[in-house]
This record gives C-alpha cells, sequence and structure tokens, in this order.
C-alpha cells in the first residue's frame, strides 16, 4: 500500500468516527476538491483561458467545501454567498496586483527543476501565476466564512431572539477571536511550505534587498497577503450577510403569523 | 453624539492611512540610493518584430525583443543613460515585458571607449510588495482594531522567531532542523496564543490541545511512514532544497499542521466558552457534544485551507510538465504527492484536535465562565 493511501484512509476513518456522516462527507469534499484542481490544471494545459478556469473551479470549490460540511442551512448558505462575494472582491485585487509585481511564471532558484523542460508553451504565465494565488486562498475563505457563519448560527439556536445589532457585534466579536489564530494558519501553512526557500536564500546569502525583490519570494509573500485580505474581508461581508437573512427570516415569520 | 465622534474618528484614520500608503508608494520608487546594484529607469522603449517558436512538443509561442533606454538612478554610474535589450515571450515563464517607466536592476559592463553597455537582471519588485504589506495592515487595524493589532505582532513576532530558527538551522548545517523547529513550534503556540487570547485558563487548554493533535499526527505519520516504506513518496520531487530531505520535510508538514490545528483549537474552546457564557447552566456532557459538533462542521474546510496552500501552488508546474509531454500519473508524482502527503497528516492532527478540545474544554472550563 502507498504512503497516500495509508495515510488518506486513516484520515476517512478518523473522519468517520468524529464527525459521522458528516465527517465521510468533509472526506468526500477533500476528494472531489482534489479531482477539480487537478482538471483545472489539465484544462489550461488545453489552452482554456485559466482566470476563467479559476473562477468557474473557485465557485464550485467554495460550494463543495462548505455544503458538504455538516452546517445546518443557514449557516452554510450565508457561507456560501459570502465567500462567492470574497472571492469575486480577491479576484478584483490580485488580477492588477499580479500584473505589477510582475511575479508569473518561475524565477533563477528554479532553474535546477527547469532541466531539460521546455518553458516557451504559449499559456501566459501572468494568468496562471494569477490562478495560482487565487486558487489558494480558497481554503482559506471558505474557512473563514463558515466559522463565523457557525459561531453565530450556534449563538442563534441558543438565544433565538437575539436583536440584529446585538448579532452584528457578535459577529465582529467571533471574528475577532478568530482573526489572530487564522493569520497564524495562513502564516505556518505557507511558511512551513516555502521553509526549504527560507533555507536556500540563508544559505546562499542573498542580500536583504535581493531577497525583497526576487521573483520566487515576493510571489510567496504575496500569497500570503492576499489570503489575509480575504479573511480580513470575510469577517464583516460573512457578519453582514448573516444578519440580512435573520432579518429576512424574522419578516416572514412576522408575515406569517396573523 | 458619541456614535458622530466615533464616526468623525474612524473617518480621519481611514484618510491617515491613504497619507501612510501613498508616503511608502512614493518612497520606494525613490529608494534607489538605498541599494548596491545599479538600478535603471526605462524612459523609452523600442519593440521588434516578434518571431514564432515551436518547441518539440508542438507547443507554439512567440518571442520579442525590445530595446530599452533610460538612465542610471544609483551608485557610481549615476545619471549616466544607457541602452539594453530585452526578450520576452507570450507566455513569459522566464522573463518579462518592459514599460516605461519601468526600475530594472542592471548589470553594467564598463567598456575602454567610456560607452556603458548592460544586461538587464530583474525588476524592482519592492513597491508592489510593501503595498500589499500596507493594505493588510490597514485593513486589520480599521477592520478588526485592538485584536488586529495583536493578530499582526503575533504574526510579526513569529516572523522573527521564524528567521532566527532558519539562521540557526543554516548555522548547524541543516543537521538538527527537526528538532529546532520542534521546539520552536512550542515557543510559536504559547507565544500567539497569550497574544491572541491573553494568559488565561483558556489559552492553557488551547495550548495543550494544539501541541497534543500535532505531535499525535506526526507519531501517525512516522508510524504509516514506518509500515509503508514511504511508497509513492518523492523526496527528489521537493523544490529548493539544499539540506538533508526527509526531516526537511518533516519540520516543513510539521509547521504547516501547527497553525492549522491552533486555529482549530481556539475555533472550538472559544466558541464554548461563549456558549457557556450565554448560558451557564449547560452540563459537560452538552458543552462535549457541542464541541464536536462546531469541530466536525470546521475540520472539513480547514483541511481544505492547507490543501490548497501546499497544493495550488504546485500550479505552474504541473501545468508545465503536461505541456511537456509527461503522463497525469508522473506529473502528480513529480509535483502534487509531497503536498498531499503534508495535507493529510495536517488533516489526521486537524480531525484528532476535534475530541481533544471538546473534552478539554468541557472537564477544565471553570464551572462559572467570567466575561
Amino acid at each position: 500500500m502507498s504512503t497516500i493511501s495509508a495515510l488518506g484512509l486513516i484520515l476517512l476513518i478518523l473522519m468517520i468516527l468524529v464527525g459521522g456522516k458528516a465527517g465521510a462527507q468533509s472526506f468526500l469534499a477533500l476528494l472531489l476538491n482534489f479531482g477539480l484542481l487537478f482538471l483545472a490544471i489539465v484544462l489550461v494545459a488545453f489552452h482554456f483561458s485559466p482566470l476563467i478556469v479559476t473562477l468557474v473551479t473557485g465557485m464550485l470549490v467554495l460550494a463543495l467545501t462548505i455544503f458538504m460540511s455538516s452546517g445546518d442551512d443557514l449557516s452554510s448558505t450565508v457561507a456560501f454567498i459570502a465567500s462567492a462575494v470574497v472571492l469575486v472582491v480577491l479576484v478584483a485585487v490580485i488580477v492588477p496586483v499580479e500584473q505589477w509585481a510582475l511575479v508569473q511564471g518561475f524565477g533563477p532558484e528554479d532553474s535546477e527543476d527547469l532541466e531539460g523542460l521546455s518553458v516557451l508553451v504559449g499559456i501566459s504565465f501572468v494568468q496562471v501565476t494569477t490562478a495560482t494565488a487565487i486558487l489558494s486562498t480558497l481554503g482559506a475563505i471558505a474557512e473563514a466564512a463558515m466559522a463565523i457563519a457557525a459561531g453565530l448560527s450556534e449563538i442563534l439556536e441558543q438565544h433565538p431572539q437575539v436583536g440584529l445589532k446585538a448579532l452584528m457585534g457578535d459577529g465582529i466579536a467571533v471574528g475577532k477571536q478568530i482573526i489572530g489564530t487564522t493569520f497564524n494558519t495562513l502564516f505556518f501553512g505557507f511558511f512551513g511550505g516555502f521553509l526549504a526557500l527560507f533555507i536556500w536564500f540563508t544559505g546562499v546569502h542573498y542580500s536583504f534587498g535581493e531577497i525583497l525583490n526576487d521573483k520566487i519570494f515576493v510571489s510567496e509573500i504575496l500569497m500570503i497577503l492576499f489570503a489575509m485580505v480575504s479573511v480580513i474581508l470575510t469577517v464583516p461581508i460573512t457578519t453582514w450577510v448573516m444578519t440580512r437573512a435573520v432579518a429576512g427570516q424574522r419578516k416572514r415569520a412576522d408575515k406569517a403569523k396573523p | 453624539m458619541q456614535v458622530m465622534k466615533g464616526k468623525r474618528v474612524q473617518g480621519w484614520f481611514w484618510l491617515l492611512a491613504l497619507v501612510i500608503g501613498g508616503l511608502l508608494i512614493w518612497g520606494t520608487q525613490h529608494n534607489a540610493g538605498l541599494y548596491h546594484d545599479p538600478i535603471m529607469k526605462v524612459t523609452q522603449v523600442k519593440t521588434g518584430r516578434a518571431t514564432k517558436e515551436t518547441d518539440d512538443f508542438h507547443n507554439q509561442d512567440s518571442q520579442t525583443k525590445q530595446i530599452l533606454t533610460g538612465h542610471i538612478l544609483n551608485g557610481a554610474y549615476r545619471g549616466r543613460s544607457l541602452t539594453v535589450t530585452n526578450t520576452y515571450s507570450q507566455s513569459g515563464a522566464m522573463d518579462q515585458r518592459y514599460h516605461v517607466g519601468s526600475q530594472l536592476f542592471v548589470v553594467v559592463h564598463q567598456h575602454v571607449n567610456q560607452k556603458l553597455t548592460a544586461t538587464a537582471k530583474d525588476v524592482k519588485r519592492d513597491t508592489p510588495l510593501l503595498t500589499m504589506i500596507w493594505v493588510v495592515v490597514a485593513l486589520l487595524l480599521l477592520i478588526m482594531q485592538f485584536s488586529g493589532f495583536m493578530a499582526f505582532l503575533s504574526v510579526a513576532a513569529n516572523g522573527v522567531l521564524f528567521l532566527m530558527a532558519i539562521l540557526l538551522n543554516g548555522s548547524t548545517q541543516g543537521a538538527q532542523v527537526l528538532w529546532i523547529f520542534g521546539s520552536l513550534a512550542i515557543v510559536f503556540a504559547a507565544l500567539t496564543l497569550w497574544l491572541v487570547l491573553g494568559a488565561n485558563r483558556q489559552m492553557l487548554i488551547t495550548l495543550a490541545t494544539t501541541l497534543g493533535g500535532t505531535l499525535f499526527s506526526i507519531i501517525v505519520a512516522l508510524l504509516v511512514f514506518h509500515f509503508t516504506h514511504e511508497r509513492g513518496m518523492y523526496y527528489e520531487s521537493m523544490q529548493y532544497v539544499t539540506q538533508l530531505p526527509r526531516p526537511l520535510f518533516l519540520a516543513e508538514t510539521l509547521l504547516g499542521s501547527l497553525g492549522a490545528v491552533m486555529d482549530e483549537s481556539t475555533d472550538i474552546i472559544s466558541s464554548l466558552f461563549a456558549l457557556k457564557r450565554e448560558r451557564p447552566e449547560l452540563s459537560t456532557n452538552q458543552v462535549f457534544k457541542s464541541g464536536r459538533q462546531i469541530g466536525s462542521t470546521i475540520m472539513g474546510p480547514l483541511i481544505n485551507v492547507l490543501f490548497f496552500i501546499f497544493v495550488a501552488d504546485t500550479f505552474p508546474m504541473a501545468m508545465l510538465y503536461l505541456k511537456n509531454g509527461n503522463s497525469w500519473g508522473y506529473t502528480f508524482s513529480m509535483n502534487m504527492s509531497m503536498g498531499v502527503v503534508q495535507s493529510l497528516i495536517s488533516g489526521i492532527g486537524i480531525v484528532l484536535a476535534v475530541p481533544l478540545a471538546s473534552f478539554l474544554a468541557s472537564r477544565f472550563m471553570e464551572k462559572k465562565v467570567v466575561a
């Protein structure tokens, strides 16, 4: 048995033990997300527009991740709408910044890995790198939106009559509680993944100025920053969508009463 | 009255943030004097005709030559004008197109007849980098206020620790990488949680869960590695490796999952504390069940966060492999397999932290939570 299938099997069993049916669903969502990501790469290799492929994949990934984890209907719907809004805002930020910073493709540090590969493949790497940045933040957007929506939904369940203003405050309060650790998830996730690169920089004695202008370094840091922007924006947007949803629900409930 | 005052103060803060941002952009465009390498500002661009290229795999691309005229902004050649050539391709994987106003690092060659020639090395990227950092800090402070400041502080403090650990690793030639980053993980977690939650019972419970969950996941991973003999793991596919890959891979995984497990424990435990504050009459068992419910909702999305961070990054290289006539299976093995293994190990830590957090919170939470 290969290591990947053994680890995958253990993860599946643990997820079912801890989360029951919901756990199994989350695992399935993870598998499907991998499939979607791979499909996106294949489609781009077949010359479909990287940005359009990414937007469609992004929406599907958000829907899968959010609706296949067990939240109640209200929090899932709210989380999905909010994260879709954040995704669109984020694309509007990432596209111009990637064009401006010129961090597309590969840097001199990649030469060894690129040996024997032709890089003149006729696909715009500015768009591919933009797509990569968008895809790498998807998980963070979905997670933050779900955390806020789930926290608010718990409060609503325990306190069904909580006022809208108080709910808005609660949302920002939950956001304030999670923002520090969510940032650290991103920080550690990205820096963990690029530990080798940073060791390279110190090993080869890059100067501070060289690091600050290095293509790969800037590209990596920009990815972390995009993810952070998306998480910050997710807090007020999700809270706002939730208050709208609750207000709508209460209006309908009032109308139903004679 | 109070509200209006608050609004006005906030307006001033936004204005202040804008002014600082403008100064920052202007400053980084005029900081060439801080660099040792000569920087050239492009004032004129002449673009040649595009030539079509086809590689062995029938990929079509085109290359264009541009002649850039400009002057040096700093150093011994300051003010001297010169001309450099640059070739860019339509795809632009290893090259880029320059425009009037671009600032480039150049390598200057001195000739006998005092004429300067140079080659363009790379573009200056500090302006976009610092601008984006400023956007994040400004948004953080304006929307999250004090908590945002603490979040920023914890990331900055961890960044400094991280840098020190890397330097320490360099001075030991990478022999102790797992121990250095393993012990640092404990410091990272304690410092971050202290900054975010303050020194209290909630923080201690969260810290215990974080370290427990991460430790369990690494133990499970090592056991699986042992029994499967690491089949299907391609250490040679890791990028930028300058030292023994296996301990480096484990250190990367440890750090990567630490943040996510910390995030999750905080989410669950802070929700449980808030719940207990709202409804103090809940029993230990009800709190545990609530924790498991919250946990099983967020564990899936959280594993996804790491999955996308670890695997989406391989997009450009994987696509290049496909365009160079490699099979799907080989492309996966050489680019994505290590990222998938990392995501799975982190996932195991994240799932194990759910019962751990719920158990510790429900048992050790004070009977009456003080807000």
